[in-house]
């Protein structure tokens, strides 16, 4: 299982992430003979307060996709409401020297996270798939996948 | 709100869904084109019946499960 060992940094459990098109879609757009978008790099946080993975507009700008899918969504920020978000269907490459985690088709959620300092939240969708440990008092997490 | 009408399919279609919780509808327009085990089963013939058009993939669930995120985030609306 590839280990992989970062430093907390003041945003928190921060990795990086390559965010491309889902296969099923890189399938569809091969068979247009569209061109594919290359994959993004974004900084993921890790958050086990996020049932599902969000992405920055920016991403889902770049990589030209559109919703698949809709999620019903409480944050904060709503209140006590709840409200539909679209969802887009997405590969991540959970990114390693030596070797990489690809999930193939993952669902997330669009969101404003830019100003935040970041591109992504990682959630416990994706969480599912790893193993997270946080080491506060070393000022280290750890991902193996 | 994108796929507003297939969300309106599969809300009409539930009933007859539920015996299959837990599986991922495929949906375009006003049809039910499938039930699959999987979501990247789901969105391969998705695609592979629709190309880039527009469709909907959704979790079967007797009751829609609310996504939880305890950041503050300035969602996008649907």
């Amino acid at each position: 299982m590839p280990v992989l060992s970062l430093q907390i940094s003041p945003g928190g459990p921060v990795i990086d992430i390559l965010v491309g098109v889902s296969r099923a879609r890189q399938q569809a757009l091969q068979q247009a003979a569209q061109p594919i978008p290359a994959p993004v790099m974004i900084r993921g946080l890790v958050d086990t307060g996020a049932s599902c993975t969000c992405i920055d507009p920016s991403i889902v700008t770049a990589l030209g996709i559109s919703p698949s899918g809709t999620a019903t969504l409480h944050t904060p920020s709503t209140g006590t409401q709840t409200h539909q978000a679209n969802q887009y269907d997405v590969s991540l490459v959970l990114v390693h020297p030596q070797i990489s985690y690809t999930i193939h088709a993952v669902p997330v959620v669009e969101s404003h996270l830019a100003i935040q300092g970041i591109q992504g939240l990682i959630g416990r969708d994706v969480l599912s798939n790893c193993l997270f440990i946080y080491d506060g008092r070393s000022g280290i997490f750890t991902w193996a996948f | 709100m994108a796929l507003e009408k297939e969300l309106e399919t599969y809300k009409r279609k539930l009933p007859e869904l539920k015996e299959q919780e837990g599986k991922f509808a495929l949906i375009q327009g006003d049809e039910l084109v499938g039930v699959f085990g999987t979501y990247e089963d789901a969105l391969q013939a998705g695609y592979k019946q629709f190309a880039l058009n527009p469709f909907l993939v959704k979790k079967i669930q007797a009751v829609e499960q609310v996504q939880f995120i305890t950041r503050f985030l300035d969602t996008c609306p649907s």
